[in-house]
């Protein structure tokens, strides 16, 4: 605590002078010409920084430079997105930088050329621990948000599966399970996300939630989502409709869907709840990760899913699995067949760099040694180029 | 007293120093050995009196010139190596199955030894003759005795009380097992995906995905869908194929994973 308040503290001269020259750059200048005409400090900066903040028009010279997304819209687009630490260096630096990488890139470009009439292609971002997946499905999602693509985001589908306190059975199917909390919690996000489309899209059909309420046809999303906020024990359901209702008047001809999930290995693992009569629930009695694993088919068209693996939350897998039949078994890979890999690595040389210049002009790295030569060579090989190493070993210097 | 290390002269005969198994006498063995764990700031300790180099067994008594007095001893016990067989393959043609027995020789007033009613069967199994199916269902029923590097069926049999009993059993096995795997049971036709020993790409869910997925693509597209059969065998089903065939058997490598990706964005007509 006591270094963020540091941070805070040494902060707001060095802010208002970047964030001046940066409003200054990104009004009247393109990233490429950005180099001649400023002073050496923002030349210095734009090596590693570019002022290219719409997603859509990050390309190859982009690569390895940060963009910083306005905080107005972090708030709006991520309301559960980002990972905790990321969240906490936002707050202390006050600004949200995203490093452009090689996979976001790779994902861009088969996004923009996808046939929509086709049927939704799955692309699985993967990698070893803290390579940055997390970071880069966000970045694909803001370049969605961007596009004005509905994104159903969902932050850790290992949230879903363990740790829950209430567990009620469902109304609907009697063999099912609802998790109210995660429900309400996941659409009040959603609502904040995607407001101005559930105005648009209308339900196709009735809905009956109880013995006197119901929603009619025709009536639009946000009164389903509202009536899953208000009642709890209607929530999972709720939250099915909505699933349902989006993926099936996604044409192309409307709007574009975009369903990212992090930690998908999730859907087809084991959980940690257990029945009242201490038996397993498997993943497919929780009626999120029913509806869930239905989006993740490829039987609708007019959108792409983008997943992730992710061990770290995973339950009875080993800290060194990180492959995709290693961590999504056989079922999940059979469910998920065909899809497009996608593997994160380390950071290169060059990424490097440029986030070791980012913490140097952040002063985040405040010790003597570390400003010196050897100093980055001995964090380059500290932490392995390993994104998430790399941000621990640098947080107490 | 001087110990006798000091009076041996370097050329002497060691097989008389340590004819038999014996324990590690340090004044006998005129090597500076040290042994255990040292002290702090000091060494390990000497040889003399040290329990450490008297518990473990030693093979002083089996130094080559030692073994080359062993042999020559034996030779007279022994027949002539036929000359035909001068390779190991012309061994393994003629003789496939390997017999192994150990016999036990002990100062004691028994010449009987329990052990040496082991007897030890090593077959190849490219040396039988059997087909897919048979030479599955023998690996499944012998299990643990197989050895898929080497291809070596090892049958270790000490059931019986005498060697030749347990030498009979021994072949009795390897027959019954020969005969049983070229028959089929009824049941066998209920072989599920779990019981399959290596990813069949045929009728399995991979399969079912991906002729979906095509179907739906050129329904879209109002192309003609054409059979499943033309679509199994166009060039980017084969190629997909292979590719999962690949990751399942061999595991996932990073060529095995790009190749799969490369399969996929064919298969799904994704352009980069």
């Amino acid at each position: 605590m006591l270094r963020s308040l540091k941070g805070l503290v040494c902060h707001p001269p060095k802010l208002d002078h970047a964030s001046a020259l940066h409003t200054a750059a990104r009004g009247c200048l393109s990233a490429a010409g950005s180099q001649g005409l400023q002073a050496p400090a923002e030349r210095a900066r734009a090596v590693f920084c570019t002022s290219e903040s719409d997603p859509a028009r990050h390309s190859q010279q982009h690569e390895g430079r940060h963009y910083s997304i306005p905080l107005e819209e972090v708030k709006v687009v991520f309301p559960h997105g980002l990972p905790p630490r990321f969240q906490q260096q936002i707050k202390t630096f006050n600004e949200a930088c995203l490093m452009v990488r090689k996979p976001a890139l790779e994902l861009f470009t088969y996004l923009q050329n996808s046939n929509l009439a086709h049927p939704a292609v799955r692309y699985l971002i993967y990698g070893e621990r803290g390579t940055g997946k997390t970071m880069t499905l966000c970045h694909v999602v803001h370049y969605c948000m961007r596009q004005g693509w509905l994104v159903l985001h969902i932050p850790d589908a290992h949230l879903w599966v363990k740790n829950c306190r209430e567990l009620l059975q469902s109304s609907y199917k009697k063999e099912r399970f609802d998790q109210p909390l995660q429900a309400a919690f996941w659409l009040k996000n959603f609502k904040t996300s995607n407001g101005h489309f559930l105005q648009e899209i209308k339900t196709q059909r009735k809905y009956v939630w109880g013995k006197r309420e119901s929603t009619e046809e025709g009536r639009p999303l946000g009164e389903v989502v509202e009536q899953g906020l208000a009642r709890a024990r209607v929530a999972c359901d709720a939250v099915g409709v909505v699933l349902r209702e989006v993926r099936q008047q996604c044409r192309p001809g409307s709007f574009r869907l975009l369903v990212a999930v992090d930690g998908v290995n999730a859907l087809w693992g084991r959980t940690t709840l257990r029945k009242e009569d201490k038996s397993p629930v498997s993943p497919e009695e929780l009626t999120l990760v029913y509806n869930l694993r239905k989006m993740m088919m490829n039987n609708w068209n007019g959108g792409a899913i983008v997943a992730t693996l992710s061990q770290t939350g995973s339950l009875f897998k080993p800290s060194s699995a990180y492959l995709p039949q290693e961590l999504l078994g056989k079922e999940g890979f059979d469910a998920l067949d065909p899809f497009v890999p996608i593997p994160v690595p380390n950071y290169s040389p060059m990424e490097f760099e440029s986030c070791y210049s980012y913490y140097l002009d952040r002063k985040w790295l405040q010790h003597e040694k570390a400003h010196t030569e050897d100093g980055k060579e001995e964090l380059r090989f500290l932490s392995g180029s390993n994104p998430r190493q790399l941000e621990r070993l640098v947080a107490p210097l | 007293l001087t110990p006798r290390t000091e009076k041996m002269a370097v050329d002497q005969d060691w097989s008389s120093v340590y004819p038999t198994a014996a324990v590690f006498k340090p004044a006998s063995v005129p090597l500076p050995i040290r042994m255990g764990y040292p002290v702090k700031r000091g060494v390990p300790p000497p040889k003399e009196g040290n329990l450490e180099l008297m518990k473990i067994p030693n093979f002083l008594h089996l130094t080559p010139p030692a073994i080359k007095k062993h042999c020559a001893a034996l030779r007279d016990f022994c027949t002539e190596w036929p000359s035909a067989l001068d390779s190991d393959e012309k061994c393994e043609r003629h003789f496939p199955i390997e017999v192994e027995t150990v016999d036990y020789v002990s100062a004691g007033t028994s010449i009987r030894n329990p052990k040496a009613r082991v007897v030890t069967l090593r077959v190849k199994l490219s040396n039988l003759n059997l087909d897919e199916h048979a030479r599955k269902k023998l690996v499944k029923l012998v299990g643990e005795r197989y050895c898929a590097d080497t291809d070596v069926l090892t049958i270790t049999t000490d059931r019986c009380p005498l060697r030749r009993q347990n030498y009979d059993y021994g072949i009795h096995l390897l027959t019954v097992l020969y005969h049983e795997s070229w028959k089929t049971e009824k049941w066998e036709s209920e072989k599920s995906e779990e019981d399959m020993e290596e990813y069949v790409w045929e009728n399995s869910r991979s399969q079912r995905n991906a002729l979906d997925t095509l179907l739906r693509i050129k329904a879209s597209e109002n192309l003609s869908p054409g059979t499943e059969e033309e679509l199994l065998a166009s060039e980017v089903v084969k190629n997909y194929r292979n590719s999962v065939i690949a990751l399942k058997n061999e595991g996932e490598t990073e060529r095995n994973m790009s190749q799969y990706k490369e399969c996929v964005k064919k298969l799904l007509n994704i352009q980069a």
